[in-house]
């Protein structure tokens, strides 16, 4: 039974790194119908924000735990955000917008370019900038004192730091989100355009922006699970993208594509599913290196039970 | 629009003071050629001659006579008739111009570049680049002609079959001219070159004029075209490089027509195509003999071919199903899903994650030779004098595998399933309203694709000699998607240009190596942007994807309108000045 709540706590943990990026996806989604399959990369690129962030701030070693806490860890939020946010809005405006009527297929092959460029941009020029190592190897993520490698022990179970650090930002984040969406004016005419968006065309809304600021909400959040990820494993690399975000998107798709709700709810379910994988399926077929087979496995078996999600869409399917 | 007139007003008083210009600058340009380009003899396959142009230069030198041609041509031909009429010669001149400037540039670029500065650069090379920038400004000035009715030419059967002949040597020539250079320079050189020419007697209306003798005598045109492929390895005398490299193409190129049918025909976007290529390669490695399989049967390739491609059509079926239910987003990334679920299967059937299948990413190496009907694929052997050898072996296979697909897809194309799958790229409700069976034609051409891979896989795994996991990455299935994009969805010829272009420019251009991918995704945006339709369209998908553009298609047309009615008045003033 420990080993239960052992792994249900690394699976919450993991699961809120995916419902963190998942919410990019959804959001996007639910407005254009367009698998933003670049999203991944704008998490990677959120992460290399915050790492930059800290070089900048003189690559600080050595401090108390309040100044990691409270002052690095937000700052490093910050700077991966405006990163991570302008290369999102950057891709909307020059890549994406061009083609909101083309046939569905033109932007999903223009995301897998975006997706191709991002990666190859990082690798190759990321070095460059003067006081940036080179990126083509793996970057030792900056050390947070206090959350990074740190851990504690409820009962035989143990926790750590990073994972309450992650789980605490997607319950802010939730938190913010049903705030944005349900309070503010630029929410609710999200929500308005994702119903139809000619009608909340024609009640003066902004399409475009609406469409911006799902763009950069969910680039945020990105670059907030970018900074988690660095801190659960010690390390960013160019590459860490392309599986986070394929596993955000089946979260996005197990909640339920285009309902926000769904995509916390997806990623915590896939994180929880993946670790109990490793631990609960006998023999062979039950050790860590299948886990990535089981959450897509999962991600199929969705599909054909209930396309909708487990939440259930909150967008007609117009494909 | 007065505008526009005014300005074509002026520039007629021009026309023939340009015409002399162009001339001037072709003449200048054949000048050029006989002085030396570069003062370093390494720079460009070495043009640092008086007298003595290289080879490189005397493609410079039918791009000057071509040039000579087009400017010249309006000059002679002053009496109205159909030479004169029905051939666009000023835009073709226009893009002659271009084609001479880009590759005079290509050229003094490359020599600064190849030998350390343009002062390497000799007067012959300036010369080319003023020859050039004289040549262009003298297109510009010309009026555009009306576009080219060069398909209205009586021309006899003979004079025809002569042409296609031709040209496809022309091509054979070319492409096995390409593969020889081996500095990045020169084939950059010889790549402006030829695409400038391409692009000129495309403007000129030649390929109208082509493409009606290749309509009238279709046959001879396919028949020709796969007897110039098949006589490519004798360009080769026996050298492995290119034939390797030719080769991979073919392989290249098989698979991403295969997934042209997926993709263009039918709408669905498959990003795992690679995993049932591998698929098709693990199955005929196991299959295969080798010592490091773990399967204990071999069967003759002819069934290990069947199965590997059964194999790969059930692995189709099993991802098919569930997901071509619903929206083809989906489709994109559970296929996606579904080749990273393929990739980490085979890396953990090794024996410690797994049962040992395929050794996990050591995959299973030293897979024998293929061997059909008694003839071993390694051997080489002498033919006409010239040695052919192992590549060259499977190329010819490769060659049949290749043309095998393509008559399922042209026929495919052609009949109740094609329409079938375009109905439904086009309008899936509408599709299924008219009574098509949306689901069983989506299944049976992912099926069906699959089932391609499969075969192409099998034969790739014995010309491979190993097959691992990690040649089946994501990155792959991107690659054969960019093909048939860049190409052309749909069309046969499109995804061979791209597949071509895609394997061959790697290959010859290695001083970009590590920006390849950069700009390989920056190639997939632009294309989805500026020309969504691929290098060669299919009709219908060009207006598919240009239908929804109606505030263009009426300003085109509001414009061309007015254009000719303001032109027409001036057309023929400007014909009686002369």
């Amino acid at each position: 039974m420990d080993l239960f709540w052992q792994q249900l706590i690394n699976g919450l943990s993991l699961g809120a790194l995916y419902a963190l990026i998942a919410v990019g996806y959804t959001v996007v989604y639910g407005i254009v119908q367009l698998i933003n399959f670049a999203h991944g990369e704008i998490f990677m690129v959120g992460a290399f924000g915050a790492f930059a962030t800290w070089v900048v701030m003189g690559s600080p070693k050595q401090m108390s735990w309040q100044a990691a806490v409270f002052g690095l860890l937000p700052a490093m939020i910050v700077g991966g955000m405006i990163v991570s946010v302008s290369v999102a809005l950057l891709t909307e405006r020059l890549a994406y917008r061009p083609l909101r009527d083309a046939p569905r297929l033109a932007p999903l092959i223009t995301a897998i370019g975006i997706s191709v460029f991002l990666q190859e941009v990082v690798r190759l020029f990321f070095g460059t900038i003067p006081g940036m190592p080179d990126a083509k190897r793996a970057i030792p993520f900056p050390t947070v004192t206090g959350i990074s490698g740190r851990s504690f022990q409820i009962g035989t179970v143990t926790v750590q730091n990073s994972a309450v650090f992650t789980i605490a930002a997607l319950a802010v984040c939730t938190v913010f989100l049903w705030f944005f969406v349900n309070r503010t004016k630029t929410g609710r005419a999200m929500v308005a355009t994702s119903q139809d968006p000619d009608t909340a065309r024609l009640m003066g809304i902004n399409v475009d922006r609406v469409i911006m600021s799902a763009f950069a909400v969910g680039a945020a959040l990105a670059a907030i699970a970018g900074v988690a990820h660095g801190m659960r494993y010690g390390n960013i690399d160019f590459r860490m993208g392309f599986l986070a975000g394929l596993k955000a998107f089946t979260a996005a798709v197990l909640g339920g594509i285009g309902n926000i709700n769904g995509a916390v709810v997806g990623g915590l379910v896939l994180g929880v599913v993946e670790s109990m994988a490793t631990t609960f399926i006998p023999g062979q077929f039950g050790s860590p290196a299948w886990k990535d087979v089981w959450a897509f496995v999962l991600l199929i078996l969705v599909l054909v039970f209930r396309p909708q999600g487990l939440l259930g869409a909150k967008v007609v399917d117009r494909a | 629009m007065s505008d526009t007139t005014t300005s074509a007003n002026r520039l007629a008083r021009y026309q023939t003071s340009a015409h002399i210009a162009g001339v001037v600058a072709a003449v200048l340009g054949i000048v050029s050629v006989l002085l030396p380009w570069s003062y370093a003899h390494e720079p460009l396959d070495d043009v640092a001659y008086y007298g003595a142009p290289s080879p490189l230069q005397y493609n410079y030198l039918g791009l000057m006579v071509i040039v000579l041609v087009m400017f010249g041509a309006p000059l002679a031909l002053r009496r109205k008739g159909k030479f004169r009429d029905r051939i666009a010669w000023n835009t073709g001149a226009r893009f002659g111009g271009y084609a001479m400037l880009a590759t005079a540039l290509v050229a003094v670029a490359g020599i600064g570049i190849e030998a350390g500065g343009l002062v390497n650069v000799d007067p012959g090379g300036w010369i080319a680049v003023a020859a050039g920038v004289l040549a262009t400004a003298a297109g510009l000035v010309l009026l555009p002609s009306a576009a080219p009715r060069t398909g209205t030419f009586r021309t006899p059967a003979w004079g025809q079959i002569l042409a296609i002949a031709v040209g496809l040597a022309a091509v054979l020539f070319a492409a096995a001219y390409a593969l020889g250079l081996t500095d990045s320079g020169a084939f950059l050189f010889y790549l402006t070159f030829a695409l400038g020419l391409a692009l000129t007697l495309v403007r000129v209306g030649l390929f109208g004029w082509l493409a009606q003798c290749a309509a009238d005598n279709k046959k001879v045109l396919v028949f020709a075209a796969f007897l110039v492929a098949f006589l490519f390895p004798f360009t080769q005398n026996g050298s492995d490089a290119n034939m390797s490299i030719a080769t991979q193409v073919l392989f290249f190129s098989a698979t991403a027509l295969g997934l042209n049918i997926v993709v263009g025909m039918v709408g669905l976007l498959d990003l795992g195509y690679i995993a049932f290529l591998g698929a098709g390669a693990f199955t005929s490695a196991s299959l295969s003999g080798s010592l490091f399989a773990h399967i204990n049967w071999h069967p003759p390739f002819i069934v290990t071919v069947l199965i590997s491609g059964v194999v790969s059509s059930l692995l189709g079926l099993l991802i098919g199903t569930p997901t071509l239910r619903v929206s083809g987003d989906y489709l994109a990334i559970v296929t996606l899903a579904f080749g990273e679920i393929f990739r980490i299967t085979m890396n953990n059937l090794d024996g410690s994650d797994g049962p040992n299948i395929t050794n996990g990413s050591n995959g299973i190496n030293n897979v024998p030779e293929l061997g059909l009907f008694g003839f071993n694929f390694g051997d080489p052997h002498v033919m006409l004098g010239v040695t052919i050898g192992r590549f060259a072996n499977y190329f010819w296979l490769m060659l049949i595998v290749l043309a095998l697909i393509m008559v399922v897809f042209v026929n495919l194309n052609r009949s109740r399933i094609g329409r079938g799958w375009v109905a439904i790229r086009e309008d899936e409700l509408a599709a299924e309203a008219m009574g098509v069976n949306t689901f069983g034609l989506k299944l049976l051409a992912f099926a069906g694709g699959a089932f391609l891979a499969g075969v192409a896989g099998s034969v790739k795994a014995h010309y491979d000699v190993s097959v691992t996991p990690d040649q089946y990455v994501f990155l792959e299935s991107a690659f054969l998607l960019a093909a048939v994009v860049l190409g052309g969805m749909g069309t046969v010829m499109g995804v061979l240009v791209g597949a071509t272009v895609l394997k061959l420019l790697p290959e010859k251009l290695r001083f970009f190596s590590d920006y390849r991918l950069m700009l390989f995704g920056l190639l997939l945006v632009f294309m989805m942007r500026f020309r969504p339709e691929g290098i060669i369209a299919d009709e219908r998908r060009q207006l598919e994807f240009h239908a929804e553009d109606e505030e263009l298609a009426e300003e085109v047309e509001g414009e061309l309108i007015a254009y000719h009615d303001h032109y027409n008045p001036d057309a023929a003033k400007t014909e009686e000045l002369r």
